[in-house]
């Protein structure tokens, strides 16, 4: 039996094994919907609400704020669509680094009517605040900008950006998506109005997120139904899903600080130990300001898949960072908006760590990629080496 | 796994992979959607393909692909190659995944291509 080595956190997580004890009496006893007025909806009313308080508490917000969604990807859609939606018309500021939840979205709105600044990043992926500045006009509805990018780990300077927002009154969407849970997220602080999160990123289970709304802030519901969430999102909430995300805040409350730590250690052994064996190699995203578990380094001259199934056979599990479908490849926009050039953008592998991660693992992983990346250097036409 | 154990193993232990100094003939081929790359190089005796090596860039079938390849085509005549099928190579990989379609293509054009570089010098 190989070895078998996890390091795609920032893809997903494995559910804590307290989350899953959480969650059990939700997928049993405590079935009732919780909208019904009976003692079965109460019991599972009690399970969502305890859930919504103590992610309210975590972020430090009022419990009446968090709205539960199907996803990162939901949220994303109804922070941003939902916004919109109250405004009707106008201009809205991102960057060219969002998650494609973000992007295809401001995307869908410009085809619709609103207009949409992708703002630049420099070469280690960071938003600059003056260009936020610049590019606010007088129709500006919303500004979305993520705290940290998944594929390079980068975290933006939210703080800086939220003050140049507020000054002008303009709603401030975040997508934390990559940061809740992981790094001290400071929502009053950054005059956070619209704050993204969600589970599967912080070992609670898939399919289950939510979206802090500052009280007074105009978003429209994108979903119609019942009265669901304050009638922010139509529809009976997944409470087993909920709890479980409630119990992983709970559990990330008190490993938060000192895993970052653990991690951002393990993350540079990695960088250094691949470093000192394989040539060419570059780390994309930014030197400090980065995700504690996340290392996105770049080969050139070889193609990420063909090093993401060298690791597989190892039992280590990474992520391509240009994808190739149907014969299309694509660089990471991400990569490409750093402007990280094409030879080395098509070999970028992105390494996210986690809980389990240990240091043997890593030095497996160190131990594995050198003589994958030489033999496809050696067959390659286009490696010098 | 989402590849045949035939492309595993090709991709684990590539055949005939690397440079042939002072080949009889070369051929190359890209897939111009994602800038995959084969170049094959032919040693020619009697008119077969007595030894073959190639060169590849690209996703970790298409490496399979190109091992596969070059198996294939050793000991073939070089005139037949010319019409060499991409199915054929595809069927000696165990089966490609639908996305995955253009390893065998850019493989079977890289082949073809090296023996019309031997024929067009030599016939
Ligand atoms: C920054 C960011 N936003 C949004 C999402 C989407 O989240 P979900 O998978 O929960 O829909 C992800 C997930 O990869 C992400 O990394």
């Amino acid at each position: 039996m190989t070895r078998r080595v996890y390091l795609d956190h920032n893809a997903s997580t494995p559910v804590h094994p307290e989350v899953i004890e959480a969650m059990l009496p939700y997928l049993g006893e405590r079935y009732g919907n919780p909208s019904s007025i009976h003692a079965f909806g109460q019991e599972a009313r009690d399970g969502l609400e305890t859930a919504r308080e103590r992610i309210a508490r975590f972020l430090r917000v009022g419990k009446d704020e968090i709205v539960f969604t199907s996803g990162g990807t939901e949220s994303d859609n109804l922070a941003v669509k939902g916004v919109a939606a109250a405004r009707g018309s106008g201009h809205i500021v991102t960057s060219r680094i969002e998650h494609h939840a973000v992007l295809r979205t401001c995307q869908t709105l410009e085809r619709q009517g609103f207009a949409v600044t992708y703002l630049p990043v420099d070469e280690h992926g960071l938003v600059d605040p003056d260009d936020v500045r610049r590019a606010i006009r007088p129709d500006t509805i919303l500004v979305t900008v993520m705290h940290a990018n998944s594929e390079v780990g980068t975290i933006e300077p939210i703080e800086e950006i939220g003050r140049v927002v507020r000054e002008r009154g303009i709603p401030f969407h975040v997508d934390g998506v990559q940061t809740f849970g992981k790094v001290p997220v400071d929502v009053e602080g950054s005059g956070i109005d619209l704050l993204s999160f969600s589970s599967h990123k912080i070992y609670g289970p898939k399919g289950v997120a939510g979206l802090y709304v500052r009280k007074g802030t105009k978003m429209a519901a994108i979903q119609h139904g019942g009265e669901h969430e304050r009638r922010r999102r139509a529809g009976t909430e997944n409470v087993p899903g909920i709890v479980g995300l409630g119990k992983a805040v709970e559990v990330r409350g008190r490993e938060m600080t000192a895993e970052a730590a653990r991690l951002t250690a393990l993350r540079d052994r990695l960088t250094e130990g691949v470093r000192a064996r394989v040539p060419e190699v570059r780390v994309n995203g930014h030197p400090a300001r980065r995700l504690p578990g996340t290392a996105n380094l770049g080969f050139r001259h070889v193609e990420s898949e063909s090093i993401v199934l060298g690791l597989d056979l190892k039992g280590v599990a990474v992520s391509a960072g240009s994808a190739c479908t149907s014969g299309n490849v694509e660089p990471s926009h991400v990569l490409v908006a750093m402007g990280v050039p094409l030879d080395w953008a098509m070999g970028a592998v992105r390494c996210s760590l986690g809980r389990s991660t240990t240091a043997e693992d890593v030095d497996y992983v160190i131990e594995c990629v050198e003589p994958i990346v030489r033999k496809l250097r050696a067959a390659s036409p286009v490696a010098a080496v | 796994m989402r590849y045949s154990p035939a492309l595993i193993d090709h991709f684990r232990n590539p055949r005939n992979a690397g440079l042939m100094p002072s080949p009889d003939a070369t051929g190359e081929s890209e897939y111009a959607g994602c800038g995959d790359l084969a170049r094959f190089y032919l040693r020619v005796r009697a008119g077969r393909a007595a030894d073959v090596r190639f060169q590849t860039y690209g996703c970790g079938p298409t490496i399979a692909a190109a091992s596969a390849g070059s198996e294939l085509a050793t000991g073939r005549r070089v005139k037949e190659l010319m019409g060499l099928d991409r199915d054929a190579v595809e069927e000696a990989l165990g089966g490609l995944p639908p996305d995955r379609k253009h390893a065998a293509d850019v493989v079977a054009a890289a082949i073809r291509a090296a023996a019309r570089d031997w024929v067009s010098r030599h016939v």
